[in-house]
C-alpha cells in the first residue's frame, strides 16, 4: 500500500518518495532528524497508517465494501425521514413535505425577498414537537451578515404556537397530553446562534460543529446565513477560493449525512453575461453550483414571490407563490378568483 | 517497493552479506537495482568470494522485478478477450444507446460532463437501474452529494423486478478522496477474492461526482493534488479492465475562456477517460442534449436528444 493514498500531509511524509510503501515507512519516526514532527504527530501517523492497511480488507462476511447500504435500505430509511415543513402549503408541495433531512439545500434569491425570514421559519419550524408532525429538535444558525433579528424570531415563535394550539383544537386531539406548555422563549432557546466575521472563522466554524453535534445530538437542522458573503468580497486568488469552497461543501454534506439533519445554505445572486443578456444567477460561480443537492431559487413574479426548484435528484421543477406576512411565512393567498393554470 | 532489507524475510538468499555487497554499490532498494548498470554489478560480484551466492540473489532480485508487469498478450488474446468478456451495457435510455451504439462498454471509464442540473444524476440513477434489472448484475454506486435517493430508482424501474433490483445496487457515501480510494481498494480486494458468478457479480461502479472530490485539493502549492487525481484515474481504469466492470464518472463545468464553459480538472485530466460525454438541458424542460467529445473508436461530434 502507498504513502500517497494515506492523509498525511507532504510534509510529514519526508524524504520518501510517493512510492513508498508501509514497510520502509521508519519506524521510529520521531527519532529521524530529518522529518522534524513531535511525538505525537509520529503517533498519530502510525495509527492512520495501520488503519489504513486495516481498510483495504472488508472486514469479513459477504459485504463486498464497508459501510456501503443496498438501495433497499436506503428505501425504507428514507420512507421514515421526516421533513421541516416551511409553514408555506405550496412550498411544502413542490418540496416534497419540507426541507428534507440528510441533504443540503440551497436556497438563493434577490436581496429582499425572504431568505432570512425563511431560515428563521425554519428554525422556528424544526422545534415543533413531534406530536404535531414536527422534529421536535433543535437548530443552529450560524449567521455571516448580522441578519438575524432577535425580535422577529420571537414573533415568529408566538405565532407557530398559535397556530400549533388552533390546530390542536381543530384535531380534537386528547388535550392532556398534547396540551402546548411551551413558550416562545424555550424555543429561542433552542436556537444555537453563531455569529462568524471571516472566511477563516466560517471555516473553522463549521470544522467545530462536528464536536457540537456530538454533544447536542437533537440538533436537526444547520442554517447558513449566507454562506457566500465572506467570500465575495477581496478574495484575491480565486483558485483558493475554489478549493475552500469545495472542501467546505463536503464538509457540510459528511455533516448532514452523519447525523441525519437537513443543512440549508443561504445564497445571494450575481448577475452573469451570456450571449450579450444579463442573467441573475447565484453567486460564487459554477463549482459552488454542484456543491447543492437541492437548490431553490426565490425570485418575484410581477408582485409575488415565487420558489423554484432549480436542481434536485428527485423533486420536479416547478415553482410555487409564498407570502412573508407578520408570522412568518405563509401560503400566498391569491388575490384573483380565477383557479390559474401553472 | 521496499529495501532489500524488507525482502529478507521472504527470500532468505538476500542475507546481510548481499545486502552489503550492494549497498557498497549504492544499492539500498529494488529501485536502485533496476537504474543501476548490471553487466558491472555481475563483473564486481564474480571478484567476490561469495560471487555464486551474490549471482543467485541478483537473478532472485530480476524474477521479483519481472513479477511485477502484466503478462505480454498478443492481439488474438485481446480479441478474445474482448468478445468473450467486455460486452456493452445497455444503458436503459434508447437515445443514449443509439447513440454509443449500444450503451456503456464494459473496461471503459465513462465520463459524463455538464453544467449544474443537466441530468447528469439523473442518468446515473437510470443507468443503475437499468443495469441491475436487465443484467441482474451488481451496482456500487459512490455518491458524493447525498444524492443517491431510492426513490428516484423507484420511479425508473419495472415494478415486479423492485426485490431484486434494491439488493443489489450497493451506495456508500464518501467526502474526501482518500475515502473514494479506500472503498475502491477494497472492491478490487474483493473482486479479486471472491469468486462471484451469475446474479452477484459487479458489473458498475458510478462514482457521482468525482470531481467535488477532486477540487479541494487540486491546484496550491505542490502537486500532490494532481498525483491523487491521476492515480484515481489509474486506479479506476484498472479495475474496469481486470474485472470486466464499466465505470461512470460525473465532472462539473466551469467557466474559461470568453465565459465558455469548459469541463472541470483540467487537462490532465482529458486523457484520462475513455469515453466523455457532453451533456446538457435547456431550462424547463425535460429534453437532454448529449454529444460525444471523445470515444475510443467512434467519431467524436455525434450528438443526440432524449427525454429523461
Amino acid at each position: 500500500m502507498e504513502l500517497a493514498r494515506l492523509p498525511i500531509s507532504a510534509s510529514q511524509r519526508g524524504s520518501s518518495s510517493p512510492q513508498a510503501t508501509l514497510l520502509s515507512l521508519p519506524l521510529s519516526l520521531s527519532f529521524n532528524p530529518y522529518l522534524k514532527i513531535s511525538d505525537n504527530e509520529a503517533l498519530e501517523i502510525l495509527r492512520v497508517v495501520s488503519q489504513g492497511s486495516r481498510l483495504d480488507k472488508p472486514d469479513g462476511s459477504h459485504a463486498i465494501v464497508n459501510g456501503a447500504q443496498t438501495a433497499w435500505d436506503m428505501l425504507h430509511e428514507e420512507e421514515s425521514l421526516k421533513c421541516i415543513t416551511t409553514s408555506c402549503v405550496d412550498l411544502d408541495d413542490i418540496l416534497g413535505g419540507g426541507i428534507k433531512c440528510k441533504e443540503v439545500t440551497e436556497i438563493g434569491g434577490v436581496p429582499g425577498i425572504g431568505k432570512t425570514q425563511l431560515g428563521i421559519q425554519l428554525a422556528v419550524n424544526v422545534q415543533i414537537p413531534v406530536n404535531y408532525g414536527g422534529l421536535g429538535g433543535k437548530a443552529i444558525y450560524i449567521d455571516t451578515e448580522g441578519s438575524f433579528m432577535l425580535e422577529r424570531a420571537l414573533q415568529i415563535a408566538e405565532a407557530c404556537i398559535e397556530d400549533m394550539s388552533g390546530n390542536s383544537d381543530f384535531l380534537q386531539k386528547d388535550f392532556q397530553s398534547c396540551q402546548v406548555k411551551a413558550q416562545p422563549k424555550d424555543f429561542l432557546q433552542n436556537i444555537f446562534y453563531f455569529r462568524v466575521c471571516s472566511y477563516t472563522e466560517q471555516i473553522a466554524m463549521i470544522n467545530y460543529l462536528d464536536k457540537f453535534i456530538s454533544e447536542h445530538k437533537d440538533v436537526n437542522v444547520v442554517i447558513i446565513d449566507s454562506v457566500t458573503f465572506h467570500f465575495r468580497q477581496d478574495f484575491d486568488d480565486l483558485a483558493l477560493r475554489t478549493r475552500l469552497l469545495s472542501g467546505m461543501a463536503l464538509k457540510l454534506m459528511k455533516l448532514a449525512k452523519k447525523f441525519s439533519l437537513a443543512v440549508v445554505l443561504l445564497n445571494q445572486v450575481t448577475t452573469k453575461h451570456t450571449e450579450g443578456s444579463f442573467q441573475l444567477t447565484l453567486a460564487l460561480g459554477d463549482s459552488w453550483s454542484h456543491s447543492c443537492t437541492n437548490r431553490v431559487i426565490l425570485y418575484w413574479n410581477g408582485d409575488e414571490r415565487y420558489a423554484y426548484i432549480d436542481k434536485s435528484p428527485s423533486l420536479r421543477s416547478a415553482s410555487a407563490p409564498y407570502s412573508v406576512t407578520g408570522k412568518g411565512i405563509r401560503t400566498a393567498t391569491s388575490k384573483c378568483k380565477r383557479i390559474k393554470i401553472m | 517497493m521496499g529495501s532489500l532489507k524488507s525482502l529478507e524475510c521472504e527470500y532468505p538468499i538476500i542475507d546481510s552479506d548481499f545486502q552489503n555487497f550492494c549497498a557498497s554499490h549504492g544499492i539500498f532498494s529494488v529501485e536502485d537495482i533496476l537504474i543501476h548498470d548490471l553487466y558491472m554489478l555481475v563483473a564486481f560480484a564474480e571478484q567476490q568470494s561469495t560471487s555464486e551466492r551474490l549471482k543467485q540473489g541478483i537473478t532472485q532480485i530480476l524474477s521479483i522485478i519481472d513479477g511485477q508487469h502484466q503478462p505480454w498478450l498478443n492481439g488474438m488474446e485481446l480479441l478474445e478477450d474482448a468478445q468473450q468478456n467486455k460486452q456493452v451495457l445497455s444503458t436503459g435510455c434508447e437515445g443514449i444507446d443509439m447513440l454509443l451504439q449500444g450503451g456503456l462498454c464494459v473496461g471503459h471509464l465513462t465520463e459524463l460532463v455538464g453544467p449544474s442540473s443537466s441530468g447528469k444524476t439523473q442518468i446515473c440513477l437510470k443507468v443503475a437501474s437499468g443495469v441491475a434489472t436487465r443484467y441482474m448484475g451488481g451496482v456500487v454506486f459512490i455518491d458524493t452529494g447525498n444524492s443517491f435517493s431510492p426513490y428516484a430508482l423507484h420511479i425508473s424501474s419495472i415494478r415486479s423486478q423492485i426485490l431484486s433490483l434494491k439488493s443489489q445496487i450497493l451506495c456508500h457515501s464518501v467526502f474526501d478522496i482518500f475515502a473514494m480510494l479506500d472503498v475502491v481498494h477494497q472492491l478490487e480486494y474483493s473482486l479479486r477474492s471472491q469468486v462471484q458468478t451469475g446474479a452477484d457479480q459487479v458489473r458498475l461502479l458510478i462514482v457521482d461526482s468525482i470531481s467535488s472530490l477532486i477540487t479541494p485539493i487540486l491546484g496550491g502549492s505542490g502537486s500532490h493534488g494532481r498525483a491523487l487525481m491521476i492515480s484515481a484515474g489509474f486506479l479506476l481504469k484498472k479495475l474496469a479492465h481486470e474485472h470486466n466492470l464499466a465505470v461512470v464518472v460525473t465532472n462539473h463545468m466551469v467557466g474559461g475562456e470568453g465565459g465558455i464553459l469548459k469541463p472541470a480538472l483540467g487537462e490532465s485530466w482529458k486523457s484520462i477517460p475513455h469515453v466523455r460525454l457532453l451533456l446538457s438541458r435547456d431550462p424547463g424542460s425535460s429534453i437532454c442534449h448529449m454529444s460525444i467529445l471523445k470515444h475510443s473508436y467512434m467519431a467524436s461530434g455525434r450528438a443526440a436528444r432524449f427525454m429523461i
